[in-house]
């Protein structure tokens, strides 16, 4: 709500300052879309999983199903999405979130444009990867994900008929948070339109990091296919690992410890991918990327082996009761991160009716060449007038040490409705 | 002397008339063409808000309500403007072509092929002229519907269009399209497109195209054009990082 006060104060001061421009904006003062969407799922858990003991103090497999409330559109100046989300986990009661994930003016006249706001601020150019993603940092591959949530930002824009430069100050007066999402941060990103393929460039300097410098470029060479690429360099980079070897009972059983993060001198990301479509429908996506700040095979060994070493603490003279779950819990952290390989594959093959039915379907497997893991997910969905459905599978395995075999889940089963206004 | 004189002067003129006419065959149809797109945009920039339904066994399946921004230059943005697809803009640049999806919030470049999916194809609403995409010859004469036509056998010059090839029937009296063939690149009929006209500021203007989709033979979509302003939208605007900015939303 303080967001919005700082919004709409921040509309009014603006105002008359920078002319809200009415070229393609000719609406009435309130102009928004409701949604509805209910969310189901089904969450398989692996007993054997060497975490199993941990399980129960965390929130794998415990989402059952969420009913969001969208609001999009524009009420005066200001360009608004909020979200209502009640969720429901097992063995709690539902819980109630009210989240407003963007409020922002976009302003400014001829070339030279001014947004402030909350924003999604989203960028890239790859599909399971985005290496230059660097201020929305989106995470990728969630089955039906909630909104995105748009990050505090001031920037101030420039665009020709082929070019846009922007400055963007994110979380303004911010330092380093917890997540390097809401790290303060200054970012420039350039964008060009060379004949028939697209330029990106970007640039980010934040406390944690340093500088991250990128590039990606995207064509259409055939009618039927699209070639993209991306890269990130870090001046200075950041990991997750387990805890470091040799490891005594008592660093074992502290659950603060469980997880540390590593500091990278230096780090690069980079991502390859093509779509080739067809004319009845079907379409082919390939990507292969490479996350130089994600764990190693070597970290996922150690993180099992170290879960199987708790595990023997059981019972043992001195050991409370409750150390044990919540060390081996804790350290499940870190298949809470956006990569979980430094080496991926990803096929995905598409299917939308061509004859315009609403039906779409799809399947796609990520596969993780360093350990010999595998996701594949199986989709459908249609779109009627009003109604959208949704339904899949999602299936984790591979090699017993893998990061997605040891995932405390064997699979999902989802399902969405959701309803516009 | 004069035995062999004779019929090289008939080569001559006869190779004279053909050079001749074929780039004037060519520029009448693309005279033919400029005209008939006149009946379907009122302006070279142009704001025109265009409702789809889709009809099935005659029922109403879908409504969808698009704000299409035309310039010149084959520069087309499209704006989605029903619930169901609130936040998503088109945008055309030759044959070249961005989709932005409120869910992520950044241009995603697309194959041409790509823009042809979806529920209404964005193509029978965003393509509103055939002179800068077609060219062809005039095949012949026909009565359609009571109305006598010149049959136009066009093909697309590029390859962002969303039919290769169309075979189009022109009124004879005004050049008004009449009756359209719209042909897939596998060479199959797809499409039937009727035109419907009404009276807007004394001009007579397409009002409506009627599509009976010959692949899924009940289904009908009706393509109507609810109004068309002068408007121009600076170059900027066609700038596919600028699709995410609010400044395009209606």
């Amino acid at each position: 709500m303080r967001l919005a006060k700082f919004v709409a104060r921040l509309a009014c001061a603006a105002s008359p300052l920078l002319p809200i421009p009415n070229a393609a904006a000719e609406s009435e003062a309130i102009d928004l879309a409701w949604k509805t969407r209910w969310v189901g799922e089904a969450h398989s858990l692996r007993h054997d999983s060497a975490f199993a003991d941990g399980l129960p103090l965390t929130a794998f497999g415990r989402d059952r199903a969420r009913l969001e409330q969208e609001a999009r559109g524009r009420v005066g100046p200001v360009s608004l999405l909020a979200t209502g989300t009640v969720s429901g986990q097992e063995g709690s009661r539902p819980s109630r979130k009210l989240l407003v994930n963007e409020a922002y003016i976009d302003s400014g006249s001829g070339e030279n444009r001014i947004s402030a706001g909350k924003k999604i601020l989203s960028g890239d150019v790859g599909y399971g990867f985005r290496p230059i993603d660097v201020i929305q940092r989106e995470t990728r591959l969630r089955v039906l994900p909630p909104a995105l949530e748009g990050v505090p930002n001031l920037s101030l824009e420039r665009f020709t008929a082929e070019t846009a430069y922007s400055i963007v100050i994110a979380n303004p007066g911010h330092g380093r948070e917890g997540d390097p999402r809401d790290d303060g941060a200054l970012a420039l990103r350039y964008y060009r339109r060379a004949g028939g393929t697209d330029l990106h460039g970007v640039a980010r300097f934040s406390d944690r990091f340093r500088v991250e410098t990128g590039g990606a470029l995207s064509a259409v060479p055939h009618e039927s296919l699209e070639l993209h690429a991306s890269f990130l360099l870090l001046r200075r980079g950041e990991r997750r690992v387990p805890l470091a070897e040799p490891a005594s009972p008592s660093d074992l059983l502290t659950p603060d410890r469980a997880v540390e993060t590593q500091t990278l001198r230096s780090a690069e990301k980079a991502l390859a991918g093509f779509t080739w479509t067809v004319q009845n429908g079907w379409s082919v996506l390939g990507e292969a990327w490479w996350d130089g700040t994600a764990p190693t095979a070597a970290d996922w060994h150690r993180l099992a082996s170290q879960a199987k070493q708790r595990t023997a603490l059981l019972g043992a003279p001195g050991v409370p009761n409750t150390a044990v779950p919540g060390s081996i819990a804790a350290s499940t952290r870190l298949f809470q991160q956006p990569g979980v390989s430094r080496r991926n594959l990803l096929g995905r093959i598409a299917w939308t009716d061509p004859a315009g039915s609403g039906w779409t379907a799809s399947l796609d497997a990520v596969r993780t060449l360093e350990d010999g893991g595998w996701v594949a997910t199986a989709a459908a969905g249609w779109q009627g007038n009003r109604w959208r459905l949704d339904a899949g599978l999602r299936r984790y395995g591979g090699r017993p040490d893998s990061a997605y075999r040891l995932f405390p889940e064997r699979g999902i089963a989802f399902l969405g409705a959701s309803l516009a206004f | 002397m004069f035995e062999f004189r004779r019929p090289l002067r008939r080569w001559i003129f006869f190779a004279t008339a053909v050079l001749l006419a074929a780039p004037a065959h060519a520029a009448d149809v693309k005279t033919l063409l400029k005209e008939a797109d006149a009946f379907r945009l009122s302006g070279e920039s142009v704001r025109v808000d265009t409702e789809v339904r889709v009809l099935k066994s005659g029922t109403l399946d879908k409504t969808r309500l698009y704000a299409v921004y035309v310039k010149p230059g084959r520069r087309s943005l499209v704006v989605f403007r029903s619930p169901s697809e609130r936040g998503q803009k088109l945008l055309m640049l030759g044959d070249d072509f961005w989709l932005v999806l409120p869910s992520s919030q950044r241009p995603l470049r697309i194959t041409p092929l790509q823009k042809l999916l979806g529920d209404a194809s964005t193509g029978d609403v965003a393509n509103l002229t055939w002179a800068e995409d077609y060219d062809g010859r005039v095949e012949g004469e026909a009565t359609i519907d009571g109305v006598a036509c010149l049959k136009l056998d066009i093909l697309g010059q590029r390859k962002g269009v969303t039919y290769p090839r169309i075979v189009l029937y022109l009124a004879k009296s005004d050049r008004s399209p009449v009756h359209a063939e719209l042909y897939v690149a596998s060479e199959k009929l797809a499409k039937e497109a009727v035109f419907k006209f009404g009276t807007i500021d004394g001009r007579k203007l397409v009002t409506a195209m009627v599509l009976r989709d010959h692949l899924q033979r009940e289904r009908v979509t009706e393509v109507h054009y609810l109004s068309r302003r002068p408007k121009t939208l600076p170059d900027h605007y066609y700038n596919p990082a600028f699709l995410v900015r609010a400044d395009i939303e209606h």
